[in-house]
């Protein structure tokens, strides 16, 4: 007998079901390491006002808003799958889950997009 | 009918002789009208007597022949070459040790399909003719009874695949099977089997299962259906 162990079996067919999964998680994660983050930036106020004035100028630069923007998108789709999840689990959406899929992802884009306007909106404002 | 030339890579695996697992192609010719089952057929009559694979009804009933085509869980008899072109890849079910070839150790499906107690228990007295199921009543457990115990499905789903201990949706399909026949008097105790980190509620809602199942059976409503049982059972 060949034993097999296996974390994931990359070569299984991805149907939308385990996009959505996998995405899910990755977003997750980089929402947790994310939080890190977040508190490690709050934690330099009590280093004094000029200290979080320097961090807050450091993230204000393009590069970082870009990547809230980014940010943004991980949130919009981690919430938006998560209803589905919720609506899969308790309102029979299995039954259409591929359709919910793809409009609520369509709404978290849309979301995105307006989000991501008033980001980077903000920085030309500044940089102007 | 015509024939064309196909190319079949398997994942062979003989015990005793081989260390592990190895790709090896074939290039024949088939009916284009065959199914995968047809083509291990040929392969198995014509070209190599040494594969191994399991087959019995070769009419969707028995459950034996899932296996791994192209990425995807199929039954090998009921599936036409067509659905995957002239390059077929073969693979026994991810997440089972391969006794040979194709053929799988299936012991833990089934040892976990035990652990629910898949068959009636009774706590009353049993009627003296049959028992009597309104159609409602019927409609509750509805698909769920259609299964065939091919294990398609826990062998396509990403939840079983590391964790040899998750029951997997064969056997929470059939947790819920009985949970919600009328006739059924064993919930509770199913429900504390199911009530587990290992039970219902290592199903993320993937959907490989209900994609793989061959009786089409949307296993994931079914297990939905179950968490929220659980969950008012413990209220
Ligand atoms: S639920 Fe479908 S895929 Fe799973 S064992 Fe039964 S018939 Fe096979
Ligand atoms: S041979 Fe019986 S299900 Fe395929």
């Amino acid at each position: 007998m060949y034993k097999r162990t296996r974390f994931y079996d990359f070569t299984y067919y991805n149907f939308i079901g385990s996009w959505a999964w996998i995405l899910h998680r990755l977003a997750g994660l980089a929402l947790i390491f994310y939080l890190c983050l977040h508190i490690w930036v709050i934690n330099s106020l009590t280093h004094g006002e000029a200290a979080f004035n320097n961090v807050m100028a450091f993230l204000n630069g393009v590069p970082f808003k870009l990547l809230e923007t980014g940010l943004w998108g991980v949130i919009l789709f981690h919430a938006f799958n998560g209803v589905r999840i919720v609506i899969i689990d308790f309102f029979k959406g299995s039954l259409v889950h591929k359709k919910l899929f793809i409009v609520l992802i369509a709404v978290a884009f849309i979301l995105w997009a307006l989000g991501s306007y008033l980001i980077l909106q903000h920085v030309q404002w500044r940089a102007g | 009918m015509a024939m064309i030339d196909i190319s079949v890579k398997i994942l062979r695996y003989q015990p005793g002789k081989d260390e592990k697992p190895h790709w090896q192609v074939f290039n024949i010719a088939v009916e284009d009208e065959s199914t995968i089952l047809d083509v291990l057929n040929e392969i198995h009559w014509q070209h190599d007597g040494t594969l191994a694979y399991r087959r019995s009804c070769r009419s969707s009933i028995c459950g034996s022949c899932a296996m791994k085509v192209n990425g995807r869980n199929v039954l090998a008899c009921e599936t036409p070459i067509h659905r995957f072109g002239r390059k077929l890849k073969i693979e026994p079910l991810s997440g089972f040790d391969i006794i040979k070839d194709l053929v799988v150790d299936l012991d833990p499906f089934f040892a976990k399909l035990k652990r629910i107690r898949p068959y009636l228990i009774l706590d009353k007295p049993a009627p003296d003719k049959e028992f009597v199921q309104s159609p409602e009543q019927l409609e509750q457990i509805g698909e769920s009874t259609l299964c065939i115990l091919c294990a398609a499905c826990s062998a396509a789903c990403p939840s079983s695949w590391p964790n040899s201990e998750y029951l997997g949706p064969a056997a929470l399909l059939k947790a819920y099977r009985f949970i919600f026949d009328s006739r059924d008097d064993g919930a509770d105790q199913r429900i504390e089997i199911v009530n587990d980190k290992n039970g219902v509620w290592r199903c993320h809602t993937i959907f490989n299962c209900v994609e793989a199942c061959p009786k089409k059976i949307k296993i994931t409503e079914y297990l939905s259906r179950l968490k929220v049982k659980v969950v008012e059972n413990s209220l």
